[in-house]
């Protein structure tokens, strides 16, 4: 037993958690969002072709990886089977965990371009940044969307609220599927292009337009399994 | 009087205020830390009401349950010697407060109702038999004992679900709640002054015995202090359809009213566990003739042990409540209202039915209630499991410890 003793007989205290879970999804949500924010940044000037400080900026996506782990790890052993939450645990889990995969995908998108120096050609920057927007896009209102939550179990689950983080839902939907459109003009492209292309850049242009639009996808998961958690 | 009884009764009294201590200090801090950790009071403010409300509650309606300590568990007239009644009481106070420091120290959930109980028990089956318990009685208040979370816990969920049904779901929530807020502390006041009145010292004295009287006064009481708290609140402007916050403080400044009836209805129910055998030894040290005197509590032994209680609140309920409180802030102001109303409504029940109940344990209830309302974010259920495996283990222990304590008191007294 690692905890100290009061001294005093309190069992209301062992019925209550020091931090609610739905803070520290939200508290994850936080890292995931600074971690593309500034992965967003960073790529656009990869795409312009400045290489320099990349590297450092792998580290940093490390460390909120690695920080987000933290988290997810303390929130995903600490829900013990006794625990009574108003939504379904399992899938408040999975909420988690796809939550948890943006990052994952987000780190092996850098170590990835960090290994190889892609040059991206003068007249696909233009989309390959539009894309990377829409995507850091998604998981913004993807945030809103988790924060909402918050909302929802301090009004105790009305139908307005509920509403409302629908809403939201639909809107990472909507962001998802720009994101998606914007993908597919910017694989045209790359195929358009195969005959000017090394066949070594043209594979990793591609792979890149993969990996950036697997982090929209994991968004748009969170927003189902948060649908699916707050369903009546 | 000799000498040797005169310390005795010094002794027992002593031992009495040291129990009494021992709840103020312990489970009235323990009730208050809902209020503390939702911020609804300070500390100080805190210690305050636990000790005046406790002491009134003791006082007022306190008379029920140490009756029932006193002279409803052990048959006095099957015991038939007052000597040997008198050393069961004091063997059962010993035990009790023995066990419920020993509990204290090691944090186990443990009511001093169930040691109570439990030591009297024990000393009633080595004194008399089987015969001189009374098995009825007992079994009410077994039941009593898994009633009561469970009545805190349904009257804690209905009235969150009241709070989210007529406040957080209406257009302007800040408005709605300040109608339903001040009118859930009416029938609050409306409980209290129907308990305070029924079958108590207060009710006789004012005479205010009659049924009608009684319901007349306090849906008078109820709606005067509906009105001056809807009064409280009518300066409080909400902003948007979805200002929580503001319910939330309006319901800051009404669960000072709830903690205020959490203190009273505790100190109604538990006085009972400190100064039960107290009266019953003082009452028998006068020989043979103390059997009659056990159906009455002297209002000045309540007074001692409300007293008792309101020095523990303030003494060592502080760092209780800073502890508890600090520990539970995820229940905000509208949970904590709904579970101060659930629990303290069991508990003040309970009391005027003459059966002691644990607090604490209710307020577990309460707290699990407004858990299955979806009103809280998480909540561990195996504290259950924990107040279950202490009820089965303090019952007979205490007995065992009462009666060894009985056995050797025989023999040297």
């Amino acid at each position: 037993m690692d905890k100290t003793l009061d001294h005093f007989r309190a069992p209301i205290t062992d019925t209550f958690r020091r931090k609610s879970p739905f803070d520290q999804l939200v508290e994850h949500m936080g890292k995931v969002r600074e971690c593309i924010d500034l992965l967003t940044t960073g790529l656009i000037r990869y795409y312009k072709g400045d290489y320099s400080g990349f590297s450092e900026l792998a580290d940093r996506v490390s460390a909120f990886e690695h920080d987000a782990d933290i988290i997810k790890g303390n929130l995903r052993n600490h829900l013990p089977n006794s625990l009574l939450m108003p939504v379904d645990k399992g899938k408040f889990l999975w909420a988690l965990r796809e939550q948890d995969a943006i990052l994952d995908h987000a780190e092996n998108l850098v170590q990835m371009l960090d290994m190889r120096h892609t040059k991206i050609p003068n007249e696909l920057q233009g989309i390959f940044i539009e894309h990377i927007n829409l995507v850091a896009e998604t998981v913004k209102t993807m945030e809103d969307a988790v924060e909402n939550i918050k909302d929802l179990v301090e009004s105790g689950f009305i139908k307005k609220e509920r509403e409302e983080t629908k809403g939201f839902i639909h809107k990472v939907h909507e962001a998802e599927y720009n994101a998606d459109q914007k993908k597919y003009d910017l694989t045209k492209k790359i195929y358009q292009m195969e005959k000017k292309l090394e066949p070594m850049d043209e594979y990793h242009l591609l792979k890149i337009a993969d990996w950036v639009d697997d982090i929209a996808d994991h968004a748009e998961n969170v927003a189902d399994w948060l649908r699916s958690m707050i369903a009546r | 009087m000799d000498f040797i009884l005169v310390a005795v009764l010094g002794g027992v009294g002593a031992l009495g205020l040291y129990m009494a201590w021992n709840i103020g200090a312990n489970d009235v801090s323990n009730s208050m830390a809902t209020a503390v950790g939702a911020r609804a009071i300070t500390f100080k403010q805190a210690v305050i009401i636990a000790g005046v409300l406790t002491f009134l509650g003791a006082v007022l309606v306190g008379s029920h349950v140490t009756e029932t300590i006193k002279g409803n568990i052990v048959d006095p007239y099957m015991v038939g010697d007052s000597h040997v009644l008198m050393l069961g009481f004091i063997a059962s106070l010993l035990a009790a407060s023995f066990f419920v420091t020993l509990a204290t120290w090691k944090e186990m959930p443990i009511s001093t109702t169930h040691a109570i109980i439990g030591a009297l028990v024990g000393f009633g089956l080595v004194a008399g038999g089987q015969a001189c318990i009374n098995w009825g009685k007992l079994f009410e208040i077994g039941a009593s004992w898994v009633l009561s979370p469970i009545a805190g816990c349904i009257l804690a969920f209905l009235v969150f679900k009241v709070i989210v049904k007529l406040i957080f779901s209406r257009k302007d929530p800040v408005e709605s709640a300040k109608i339903v807020g001040p009118a859930i502390i009416g029938v609050t006041v409306c409980l209290i002054t129907v308990s305070l009145f029924t079958n108590t010292n207060v009710g006789t004295m004012l005479g205010i015995i009659n049924l009608y009287l009684i319901s007349g006064v306090s849906v008078l009481a109820g709606v005067l202090f509906a009105f001056l708290s809807a009064i409280s609140l009518r300066r409080i402007q909400g902003r948007s359809s979805q200002d929580y916050e503001t319910v939330e403080l309006l319901f800051r400044k009404l669960q000072i009213g709830t903690s205020c009836f959490v203190a009273f209805s505790h100190g109604a129910n538990d006085v009972a566990n400190a100064i039960g055998p107290v009266s019953a030894v003082l009452a028998l040290s006068t020989g043979s003739d103390g059997f009659s005197a056990l159906q009455v509590v002297p209002p000045y032994l309540l007074a001692l042990g409300g007293l008792g209680i309101a020095l523990g609140a303030v003494t060592w309920g502080h760092r209780v409540m800073r502890t508890v409180g600090g520990r539970i802030t995820s229940l905000t102001n509208t949970r904590g209202f709904s579970v101060d109303f659930g629990a303290a409504t069991t508990v003040l029940l309970a009391s005027n039915l003459g059966l002691p109940i644990s607090t604490s344990h209710t307020v577990v209830g309460a707290v699990i209630g407004v858990g299955l309302a979806k009103g809280l974010a998480a909540i561990d259920l195996r504290v259950i499991k924990k107040i279950m495996y202490s009820w089965m283990l303090t019952v007979p222990l205490a007995a065992v410890f009462s009666a060894i304590i009985f056995i050797v008191l025989r023999m040297i007294l």
